[in-house]
């Protein structure tokens, strides 16, 4: 089975206890690590691609002491190597510019304010990670109860 | 777990490849035979037991194939020894990659393909559910039969993914503990199941039992509809009253919205065109003496030269289910070629079998095997020796002979839909979350059941009226 890194990245362990405890349900076939810096996660996604797994998404906090989330993911973005992996900004904290360059050099297409609610987290990881999937031609019926159902139906329809 | 099934794939094919000849029970058997029958193990094993995807499979095959049995292969492998048999023509095993069968289901790849991308299937699926009105039980049979339609021509996880499209948002409506729910989401992989039977391009199994209908048992596309829409619509039709009997659908009134409207561009009038045109020449070959592969070249040369279907699309045609099929054809091929199958057949007593029993054997076990792996793969692996067995034994011939027991054999892999494993349309309907396996089971077996038994009164009939002959 293909190993699917979910990175999520904030300087508040609180919040990352959180989030982890709130994406376990993905810790069953994927893997859910916390990084309480940008640059502890870009060590790590090292790591992960030279293991020849997969970083499948990041979800960032804006306001971080070192790098801020969207300068992390504009990073991330110039980065061939995660071309494909998406990204979610969560925060509360981000100003109107902020939100700009997050889509503007970032390439998030995800935008979650904290604080979040659950389940659209949950339903945005989902739809991110099922783009994933599909784009990379890993097996989404491994996944399938992970995923977004809607994603995986548009994208069989155009396949022969 | 996946590496105990990988030494399994690898440890028994090594081990019937190690054994001295005397040690298999077949009178005069030949190195080459021997190293089918290893490669053929193998084959079975890793199909069964999926330790690698199933098109990889194919693919080792036929590298095996050009290495062990081909006469270009190593050459420490190759003798002129009287017991070591006959080696295959590398160019034969090569060409079950362009194989015709492989060309007529191109064909219908592209024009599943240009019909997707200028919403032809959407668009007509609109139109033809509309005089379903919003009677759920009426809509449900619309739906089945719109998706029974679509799947001889598209790919049945195409054509499931669509209508779960049209269908969820819809469900997601419905109350809570609403049964019906289970029957329109569970109606969509069934009747994609069974509308592939239609057409040989429907589904693989079909263009696998092609290859083995040659020669006098050739079957044209035409002949195939001929008896296998009426069968397709029988069988929909129960299938239909087993869903609503199993889950009885409460709610009064059901809306589905479908957005959109035909094209009206150049090229979407060109991919109209191109539709039925190849359609009509595919069914009236008699007339104009072109056979189903040729015709199958038509929708490709014109999208192509038209750029409706661009290097683009080129790159999302499954491949995999293509070279799936190649495999299969490498199979036979080497059973066939290396006298292999002959051999296997002759040495087990089928005269003394009651025909019948051959095909109900035939049938049942293609239909098990179906339910609990992929159905290209089952026909991979039977039809090759089915077909042998038909052309064998002598009394067959009275029942209908290698058609009728290829045509069983081919419709019951289709029956493979009680598990969320059997097909990827069944998977995608257990995905949607909206009931158990056992509410797949249910329906999944009695429609099968009633499918194996509804193929024996076919071929029954296509017997009595002398089509076999």
């Amino acid at each position: 089975m293909d190993n699917l890194y979910i990175i999520c990245v904030d300087d508040q362990q609180e919040v990352l206890n959180a989030l982890e405890q709130d994406l376990s349900l993905f810790d069953e076939k994927m893997n859910v690590e916390v990084c309480d810096s940008a640059g502890e996660a870009l060590e790590l996604m090292d790591e992960i691609d030279q293991q020849g797994d997969f970083v499948a998404l990041i979800i960032s906090d804006q306001v971080m002491p070192e790098m801020t989330g969207t300068t992390f993911l504009a990073a991330v973005r110039k980065d061939s190597r995660f071309h494909d992996t998406r990204k979610m900004l969560l925060t509360g904290q981000a100003t109107h510019q902020d939100t700009i360059q997050a889509i503007n050099t970032g390439g998030i297409v995800q935008y979650v304010e904290k604080p979040w609610q659950k389940d659209i987290l949950l339903a945005n990881v989902k739809t991110l990670l099922s783009h994933f999937v599909m784009t990379k031609g890993l097996d989404y019926q491994e996944f399938i109860d992970l995923l977004d159902q809607e994603v995986i139906y548009q994208w069989l329809r155009n396949r022969t | 777990m996946k590496k105990v099934k990988i030494i399994i794939c690898i440890a028994i094919p090594l081990l019937v490849l190690t054994l001295p000849l005397e040690a298999i029970p077949l009178d005069g058997i030949t190195i080459i035979e021997q190293r089918v029958i290893a490669i053929f193990l193998l084959a079975a094993l890793c199909w069964v037991l999926e330790p690698i995807p199933i098109y990889a499979t194919s693919l080792v095959i036929i590298f095996l194939e050009l290495l062990l049995l081909s006469n270009k292969g190593l050459i420490f492998l190759r003798s002129d020894d009287a017991l070591f048999g006959t080696t295959i023509p590398y160019k034969d095993i090569m060409h079950t990659f362009a194989s015709p069968i492989i060309i007529l289901f191109l064909g219908g790849f592209f024009l599943a393909m240009a019909a997707t991308k200028y919403r032809l299937d959407q668009n007509l699926a609109r139109v033809l559910l509309s005089p379903f009105g919003t009677t759920p039980r009426y809509v449900l049979l619309g739906i089945m039969l719109i998706t029974a339609v679509f799947s001889m021509f598209m790919s049945n996880t195409a054509t499931t993914a669509m209508m779960l499209s049209i269908l969820t948002p819809v469900l997601a409506l419905f109350k809570g503990d609403e049964k019906g729910k289970i029957a329109f989401v569970m109606a969509i992989p069934v009747a994609a199941n069974i509308g592939g039977i239609g057409t040989p391009i429907g589904t693989p199994p079909n263009a696998v039992a092609f290859k083995y209908l040659t020669g006098t048992d050739a079957i044209s596309f035409g002949e195939w509809m001929m008896f296998a829409v009426p069968y397709v619509c029988v069988l929909l039709l129960i299938g239909w009253i087993v869903l609503l009997f199993i889950f009885p659908i409460k709610a009064d009134r059901i809306k589905l919205d479908i957005k959109g409207s035909f094209l009206r561009n150049t090229k979407a009038y060109i991919v109209y065109g191109t539709f039925v045109l190849t359609i009509v020449l595919w069914l009236t070959d008699f007339l104009h003496g072109m056979n189903s592969y040729i015709v199958a070249m038509l929708p490709v040369a014109i999208f192509s030269l038209t750029g409706i279907i661009n290097k683009n699309d080129l790159r999302n045609i499954s491949w995999d289910v293509l070279w799936l099929v190649s495999g299969g054809i490498a199979l036979g091929l080497a059973l066939d070629n290396s006298g292999l199958a002959s051999r296997i057949i002759t040495s087990i007593p089928f005269e003394s079998f009651s025909p019948v029993l051959i095909a109900f054997a035939a049938s049942f076990i293609a239909a098990l095997m179906a339910n609990f792996m992929s159905h290209t793969a089952t026909a991979n692996l039977l039809l090759p020796l089915i077909a042998v067995v038909g052309s064998t034994v002598p009394s067959l011939k009275e029942i209908g002979g290698t058609q009728m027991v290829v045509l069983v054999t081919t419709f019951a892999c289709s029956m493979g839909m009680a598990l969320p494993i059997s097909t990827p349309p069944n998977a995608l309907a257990f995905g949607t979350g909206f009931f158990g396996t056992g509410d797949m089971a249910k329906p999944g077996v009695l429609i099968a059941v009633i499918g194996l038994l509804l193929s024996y009164l076919l071929v029954f009939i296509l017997n009595v009226t002398g089509f076999f002959a």
